[in-house]
C-alpha cells in the first residue's frame, strides 16, 4: 500500500487528528506520541499489520531535560517502516512496559533499562543484569557520564620510567 | 647442579618446538588467524598448531581488545592452563587499549591482569607479522626469557589486586 493511503488510513481510523506523521522515505514515516497514547495507539498499529517489533531504543537529549524512547515497527503487509517515538521525563524515567503486546520487548526493555536507566512498569527485569557485570556508576550510555575518566579509574596504565624496562620484568614489592 | 640447569635447557629447547595454542578469539584480530594457520602462510611448519581446550594448550593468544566480562573468562581459561604456558597480545587494544582506550566497559593493559610473554604490535598485524612474533617467541622460551608463568606464580597478590580493581570483589562469581 501506499505511504499515503497508510497515513490516510492511520488518521481517520485512529481518531486523534492532532497526529502529525513525517516522511523519512517511501516506505518509511514517524510519529510522536504522547505519553499516555502510547499503549492505545502500538495496539491499534499491530491490529492494522504492524505486527513486527524490531527495536525499541531510547536517546537522551539532555538539553531538553528528556529522554525519547522509539519504537521501530515494520508491516510486510503494508510494506512499510513506522518509527513511533515518546517522550518522557529525565528526572525519575518511568513508562509503561508493552510486553503484553509484544513479548519480546521484554529484552529490549531490559537493555534499555540497563543502559539508560529508564524503568519500565510491568518489566519483571528492571534493576537486573544483562550485559553489564557488577556495574558500579550511573547507566553507561547517559550523557552525563564520563567514559574516558571512568575507563582512567577502573582500568589504569603501568607507568615505565624507563621504557626498556619492559623488556625484563619488574619485581613487584 | 650443572646437570639440573642443563636438563632445563634441554627441556626449554623441546618445549619451544611444540607449542599448542589456544585461540581466545576476543575481539577482531581473530580474523587474521585463518590465513596463518591454513594453506598460504601454513603455522604448523613452525611447530605451532591450534589446540581445542585450554588444560592441553600452551600459548593463549588473545586477539584483540578485552571487555571486562571477557576478562573474567579469559582469567578462569589462564588458571586452567598448565604450566609452562604463555600469554600472546595481539593487536593494539592489548597494549594500551588501543581504539577502546576511552570505553568503559574495555581493559587498557593486559599486562596489569596476566602477564604477557610477547606483544604483537599493530591494527590488525598481518599473517607476516604473527609468524615473525612467534618466531621470536619459540626463540624466547629457548633461551628461558620468557617466564611469565613464574612471574604470575611468584607475584599472585599483586595480579590478583589488579584483577580485583577490574572485575569487583567476587572474581570467579559474577554476584
Amino acid at each position: 500500500m501506499e505511504q499515503k493511503k497508510v497515513i490516510e488510513k492511520i488518521s481517520n481510523e485512529y481518531g486523534i487528528k492532532k497526529i502529525k506523521f513525517k516522511k523519512i522515505e517511501n516506505q518509511q514515516f514517524k510519529v510522536k506520541i504522547n505519553k499516555k497514547e502510547i499503549i492505545n495507539f502500538l495496539t491499534y498499529l499491530k491490529n492494522i499489520g504492524f505486527w513486527q517489533l524490531s527495536l525499541i531504543t531510547a536517546v537522551d537529549w539532555i538539553d531538553n531535560n528528556q529522554f525519547e524512547i522509539v519504537y521501530n515497527l515494520v508491516s510486510w503487509e503494508l510494506e512499510q517502516h513506522i518509527i513511533v517515538k515518546t517522550f518522557i521525563p529525565r528526572e525519575n524515567p518511568r513508562i509503561t512496559s508493552i510486553i503484553n503486546i509484544w513479548p519480546v520487548a521484554k529484552y529490549y526493555e531490559w537493555d534499555v533499562n540497563e543502559y539508560f536507566g529508564v524503568v519500565f512498569d510491568g518489566n519483571p527485569n528492571n534493576g537486573k543484569e544483562l550485559f553489564l557485570e557488577n556495574w558500579d556508576d550511573k547507566p553507561p550510555m547517559r550523557k552525563d557520564f564520563d567514559p574516558l575518566n571512568y575507563s582512567k579509574e577502573k582500568f589504569p596504565e603501568k607507568e615505565y620510567k624507563n621504557f626498556r624496562m619492559k623488556r625484563k620484568r619488574e619485581v613487584i614489592e | 647442579m650443572y646437570t639440573k640447569k642443563l636438563m632445563e635447557k634441554i627441556k626449554n629447547i623441546i618445549r619451544g618446538h611444540s607449542l599448542f595454542m589456544l585461540h581466545y578469539c576476543t575481539g577482531c584480530g581473530a580474523i587474521e588467524l585463518p590465513p596463518t594457520m591454513t594453506s598460504r602462510f601454513d603455522m604448523e611448519r613452525l611447530g605451532i598448531a591450534p589446540m581445542a581446550t585450554p588444560r592441553q594448550a600452551d600459548i593463549l593468544l588473545i586477539t584483540g581488545y578485552l571487555s571486562a566480562k571477557t576478562l573474567r573468562r579469559v582469567i578462569y581459561t589462564y588458571e586452567q592452563m598448565q604450566s609452562p604456558k604463555w600469554v600472546v597480545g595481539f593487536g593494539s587494544c592489548t597494549i594500551n587499549g588501543g581504539i577502546y582506550y576511552d570505553s568503559y566497559s574495555t581493559i587498557n593493559e593486559l599486562d596489569l591482569y596476566l602477564p604477557v610473554d610477547l606483544y604483537l604490535a599493530g591494527c590488525m598485524p598481518r599473517p607476516e607479522a604473527i609468524i615473525n612474533g612467534f618466531e621470536r617467541l619459540i626463540e624466547k622460551i629457548e633461551n628461558g626469557d620468557a617466564d611469565g608463568w613464574k612471574h604470575y606464580k611468584q607475584n599472585r597478590e599483586w595480579y590478583k589486586k589488579n584483577q580485583k580493581q577490574a572485575l569487583g570483589d567476587s572474581l570467579y562469581t559474577t554476584r
